[in-house]
């Protein structure tokens, strides 16, 4: 079996790609080689200075990692078959004692990075993606994710505030795992209140193009389901306005991503035939 | 043995004391105190402002009604803030 096509076998299936719309994050573990995580953490931790966006060419093992066919059925699912490797990343080093970072939106606003964002709430045009080169514990300064918030715009001095979130995410995972993550998702790095160092390794991927057809593995019997997910889920509950909010610009992210293949949301009676409430 | 203020901020899912709480942070008088967003925490310490109050914290600011209200471009918060607090006997 060619790349090309054990890639075309991981793209995900239409629920997948829903849950992805709906929460702004999905989890893959690659099957990679046996060794290739301990020899990445190895080369990262011998690193007396931050590689900055040259960290791919101190570590090309790294390249297993993106171009193994889970991530690029995973990114060709989200991003279109054209998608590319955008030129900054970031190695994260998560040292004991570290503390939390603020929950927060990432935003590109350094002006010599080409192609800064705009937030979109209804497309995905940017992808983060978060390897994880050891196993990750809930001391070991795991990602926290609020699940849902890449369709709103954050204030984050507003709710600096706030601390722990009932339904937040916290993304324990086993060494080789990529979280990938849109660009919009309100998030934070945690405290590590472990012995051991953690490194998260971040790249962005990028759309290219507009897409015009599904680029996942879209069967359209699944619309109806789709779309009563898309209007029902509720992954982090919250105020009801915002609630309306998320509904309305993800069923727009769907649409926009089918292409051709969109959803058809002329008025229906969801009431109708069901049970007593 | 001072008396000090303890401040829990809880915001909730609408002005309602009694809705669910979405989020809570605790704000301890003592040095080098730090309150951030805990990994290994295991839920909120109340289900609402109510059942705070029930344990003896006292409201000593309801939210603005406007706030979590995200008008155009200008951004959203996620629920309506209370704070609380407690006055506790703490030692030197």
């Amino acid at each position: 079996m060619t790349t090309a096509t054990a890639a075309i076998d991981h793209r995900l299936t239409d629920d997948e790609m829903a849950t992805f719309v709906i929460n702004g994050y999905h989890i893959v573990k690659p099957d990679l080689p046996p060794g290739i995580n301990d020899d990445i953490y190895r080369a990262l931790d011998a690193m007396s200075t931050n590689p900055g966006d040259a960290v791919l060419d101190e570590v090309p093992q790294l390249n297993k990692i993106w171009n193994s066919p889970e991530m690029v059925g995973a990114l060709t699912s989200l991003l279109g078959p054209d998608y590319e490797m955008f030129p900054h990343r970031h190695c994260h080093r998560n040292s004991p004692g570290t503390p939390s970072q603020q929950i927060h939106q990432d935003n590109l606003n350094d002006l010599r990075i080409e192609g800064g964002q705009i937030r979109a709430p209804d497309r995905i045009d940017l992808v983060l993606a978060m390897y994880y080169p050891q196993d990750v514990t809930s001391d070991m300064g795991p990602t926290l994710i609020l699940p849902g918030t890449h369709v709103l715009q954050s204030l984050p001095e507003r709710m600096a505030s706030q601390g722990n979130f009932r339904d937040q995410v916290i993304a324990t995972v086993e060494a080789g795992s990529v979280v990938f993550l849109h660009y919009d998702i309100w998030h934070a790095g945690t405290a590590n209140t472990s012995q051991t160092v953690r490194y998260m390794l971040k790249f962005l991927f990028q759309r290219t193009t507009d897409p015009s057809v599904p680029s996942w593995n879209h069967d359209p019997a699944n619309d109806a389901s789709i779309r009563r997910r898309l209007e029902s889920a509720n992954p982090m509950p919250m105020q009801r306005g915002l609630a309306a909010k998320q509904r309305h610009f993800r069923t727009r992210m769907w649409n926009r991503l089918a292409g051709d293949q969109a959803l058809d949301l002329s008025y229906h009676d969801k009431w109708a035939g069901g049970a007593w409430n | 043995m001072p008396k000090l203020q303890r401040l829990l901020y809880i915001n909730s899912e609408s002005t309602h004391p009694q809705s669910p709480a979405l989020s809570a942070a605790l704000y301890e008088p003592i040095e080098g105190a730090i309150t951030q967003v805990d990994p290994t925490s295991e839920g909120l310490p109340y289900d609402s402002v109510h059942a705070a109050m029930i344990d003896g914290w006292r409201v000593i600011q309801v939210p603005d009604v406007w706030a979590g209200i995200g008008s155009e471009g200008a951004g959203e918060v996620i629920g309506f803030q209370f704070i609380l607090e407690k006055i506790e006997d703490f030692d030197d």
